[in-house]
């Protein structure tokens, strides 16, 4: 049977006992259909990085799935019409992971502020003053990362 | 002034190599380096990612984004 990962949000003002209950749900349906749930994992209330009808937390929890595809159609439907589902997304993969995912693993909030990329974007500012003034943080030049020699050539 | 005032040092790409990072939608902190401030997905000529990567990537960002993890856009 292949394999899956199933991840869903569950709306905030519920408790961590009835995401419990959620997960246990969707594991029966799956199990239902022949299927096995080889792992779940929660990962806690998660402030989500955008609002989601309204909410601007979520509970997050993770499934591993081996199960045919049939399971998945059946799992997808009760997922959306569960009410306290806000959203979800099951994806195919080659091999579960075993052990804990990343999100265990990086403390709680996975979002620590690499070194990143870019410090502009091109869009910024086009017509009209830019919004919000200047980029803060990041106090790298922008000129770093940009194609900066073949202007300065042009220059000369 | 003849000569490139820049050379340009040969980046690799930051997913090849032995101890290269698996790109996984639910690694926020890794695809964090390659979306810019704004919220888009970096393009791949600055970050130097492999092409093959870089469409794994951009695939991996995006399941990301519809989880709520990452952000579409930052105002």
């Amino acid at each position: 049977m292949p394999f899956y990962e199933s991840v869903y949000i569950a709306r905030p003002d519920i408790s961590a006992s009835q995401v419990e209950a959620l997960t246990q749900q969707f594991t029966e349906t799956v199990e239902a259909k022949g299927g096995k749930v080889t792992k779940n994992e929660y990962w806690g209330l998660r402030t989500l990085a955008y609002r989601i009808k309204k909410n601007r937390k979520g509970h997050f929890s993770l499934l591993n799935l081996d199960a045919p595809g049939e399971a998945l159609g059946e799992l997808d439907r009760v997922m959306r019409l569960n009410e306290d589902v806000l959203r979800y997304l099951t994806v195919r993969v080659d091999a579960l992971e075993e052990g804990p995912s990343v999100m265990m693993t990086r403390g709680r909030d996975g979002r620590g502020r690499g070194r990143g990329f870019g410090g502009r974007d091109r869009d910024r500012g086009r017509g009209g003053p830019p919004r919000g003034g200047p980029p803060k943080g990041e106090a790298r030049p922008a000129a770093e990362t940009g194609p900066a020699p073949a202007d300065r050539r042009a220059a000369q | 002034m003849s000569r490139r005032p820049f050379l340009r040092r040969q980046k690799s790409c930051p997913f090849s190599g032995p101890h290269a990072p698996k790109i996984d939608y639910k690694d926020v902190r890794l695809l964090q380096r390659f979306v810019s401030e704004r919220g888009k997905i970096v393009p791949r000529r600055i970050t130097a990612v492999s092409t093959k990567k870089q469409r794994e990537l951009a695939r991996a960002i995006k399941r990301a984004r519809n989880l709520a993890l990452l952000p579409f856009l930052i105002r």
